[in-house]
């Protein structure tokens, strides 16, 4: 029976936004790409429910939301572990699960990870913005009402035909640890570093700061020989950047950080991984290794 | 012009690093005939560089950097053909908070610091920091003044600020740490409009001061629908 599904947010969780593959192409305005954190996530949700990889779905952080249930329909969750639940009873992530009018979506002790992603078969019924209905950094609130949910929202999915379940191999998921090697190629300044900041950066483990979110993620300890040599010019910034404070303190920019700046960039995180970091929380741990575009 | 990889999937052009209505003009034309480039997803153009975003699968680093090498660069704004964008300030009472310390730090009496920031139409350098915030230069060195030593928390939407040698308009309500002189009831931010941003680098800003009477008259145009704002070529 071709019927829409409902979701019906009783509880928000902790930071629970829609997100998709970003706005891209109004970074030249000032205005950050967002979308989801860990794209390969969210894209592998949407497969599982045979929707398109750029699709809405609901990011999903650390502690999770509680959903009611409205129709019959499909939906996927990839990404960590934060025990997910209908009913209460445990349900497997990176498969197709059916739900039913009157089920109850909600989430537990996080496992492993940091964000997962919710993808529900069907066409969302939300408002976009230049594109895109991910929540946006700035007027969220007028720009994308319905993104950054809230607890008592209703969300509606329209109908379109159920596709035939599927399950992502475990041997094809990503393994969400909490410490990780992040592979990194050489920034814009890299070559104005001093080799003793530059072999200190890649001896350290550094800890991911309580001060991090989806702009940014800082890292605990500073470069102890780093010296900002000259000041860069604001130039434009791309998520997956690892930027030096003039203390010497790296930041790894996110998907909603800002499109320009004027500090030092030392690395950027190569695609594949930056999907790895945003599945790390803090307190966890991260080393990084260069490499160059050739063994990419 | 160096040609720097950014990423696995964008790539940075510096040009000459300095602060230079030549080097961003040069930024332009090369944007200009780069965004539209097969494969190229985005760009960012900033003061004296251009970062340039790339999906893998229809192009690489080596096949555009090769083609931006062979690129011709125009250089200079030619005079006629700036787009000059005509904004009223007040820069009285409530809407110019930090005038004093501005007044303090240049020497500059508030007739003067007005008299300055509205003489010659300012240059659209880059856009950046928040959506829609033009980065607008340079001042003369008389206006030079610092950021303040603690930023506020809410910068309100329209504010005109100063720091260093730029000036700016706050397209949104943001923190932010520019002194702040004046504020505009033109909305610089539009984002139900295709293009968001009213501004572009290489475009020029005139200010003209009004008082707090016109002010407020120009912000009720505005919730009409009635005001247009004055773009002049020069």
């Amino acid at each position: 029976m071709a019927e829409n599904i409902r979701l019906h947010f009783s509880k928000p969780g902790l930071q629970t936004t829609i997100q998709d593959q970003g706005r891209i192409g109004y970074q030249g305005l000032g205005i950050p790409v967002n979308g989801a954190m860990d794209r390969g996530a969210a894209q592998t949700a949407n497969n599982l429910v045979g929707n398109s990889t750029d699709a809405p779905v609901l990011e999903i952080t650390l502690m999770g939301p509680t959903i009611k249930v409205e129709g019959d329909g499909q939906i996927a969750i990839a990404g960590a572990d934060l025990s997910a639940k209908i009913n209460g009873e445990p349900v497997p992530i990176y498969e197709t699960l059916d739900v039913m009018d009157g089920d109850e979506i909600s989430f537990g002790r996080p496992v492993t990870g940091c964000r997962t992603y919710l993808a529900v078969r069907g066409s969302w019924q939300i408002a976009s913005w230049l594109g895109s209905s991910s929540a946006s950094a700035t007027k969220a609130s007028e720009l994308t009402p319905q993104s950054a949910i809230q607890k008592g929202q209703l969300l509606e999915v329209v109908y379109e035909e159920l596709v035939a379940p599927a399950v992502v191999a475990p041997e094809d998921r990503p393994d969400l640890s909490k410490l990780n090697i992040i592979r990194v190629l050489p920034g814009p300044e890299f070559s104005l570093i001093s080799n003793l900041t530059i072999g200190d950066f890649f001896s350290q483990d550094f800890k991911i700061s309580n001060d991090s979110n989806r702009m940014g993620y800082k890292l605990e300890g500073t470069l102890a020989h780093f010296e900002s040599a000259q000041e860069v010019i604001s130039s434009g910034i791309i998520p997956g950047t690892i930027q030096l404070t003039n203390a010497g303190q790296p930041i790894v920019l996110m998907a909603d950080a800002q499109t320009s700046g004027g500090y030092t960039r030392l690395a950027n995180i190569i695609t594949e991984d930056l999907d790895k970091l945003a599945q790390m929380k803090p307190g966890d741990v991260v080393r990084f290794r260069l490499v160059g575009l050739n063994d990419i | 012009m160096i040609i720097l990889p950014y990423g696995d999937n964008a790539l940075l052009i510096n040009l000459d690093q300095r602060i230079d209505e030549v080097v961003n003009a040069q930024v332009i034309s090369l944007d200009e005939a780069i965004r539209h480039l097969p494969g190229v997803t985005f760009t960012i153009p900033a003061y004296c560089s251009l970062t340039v975003g790339f999906d893998r699968d229809h192009t690489s680093f080596t096949e555009l950097k090769e083609i931006i090498s062979t690129l011709n660069l125009k250089s200079g704004v030619a005079e006629g053909q700036r787009d000059i964008y005509h904004i009223p300030v007040c820069y009285q009472d409530q809407h110019s908070p930090d005038m004093e310390g501005v007044m303090e730090f240049t020497g500059l009496t508030a007739e003067e610091i007005v008299a300055q920031h509205t003489l010659l139409p300012f240059r659209v350098f880059m856009i950046g920091f928040v959506a829609g915030f033009a980065y607008l230069g340079s001042l003369p060195k008389t206006l030079y003044c610092p950021r303040k030593t603690h930023p506020r928390k809410l910068v309100p939407e329209g504010a005109v600020g100063l720091a260093g040698y730029q000036t700016g308009i706050y397209p949104t309500d943001a923190p932010g740490g520019w002194q702040l002189i004046g504020r505009t009831p033109v909305p610089t931010f539009r984002p139900n409009k295709e293009v968001p941003a009213l501004l572009k680098p290489g475009d020029y800003v005139q200010f003209k001061s009004v008082s707090v009477e016109e002010y407020e008259s120009i912000e009720a145009d505005i919730k009409q629908g009635t005001y247009q704002t004055e773009v002049t070529h020069g």
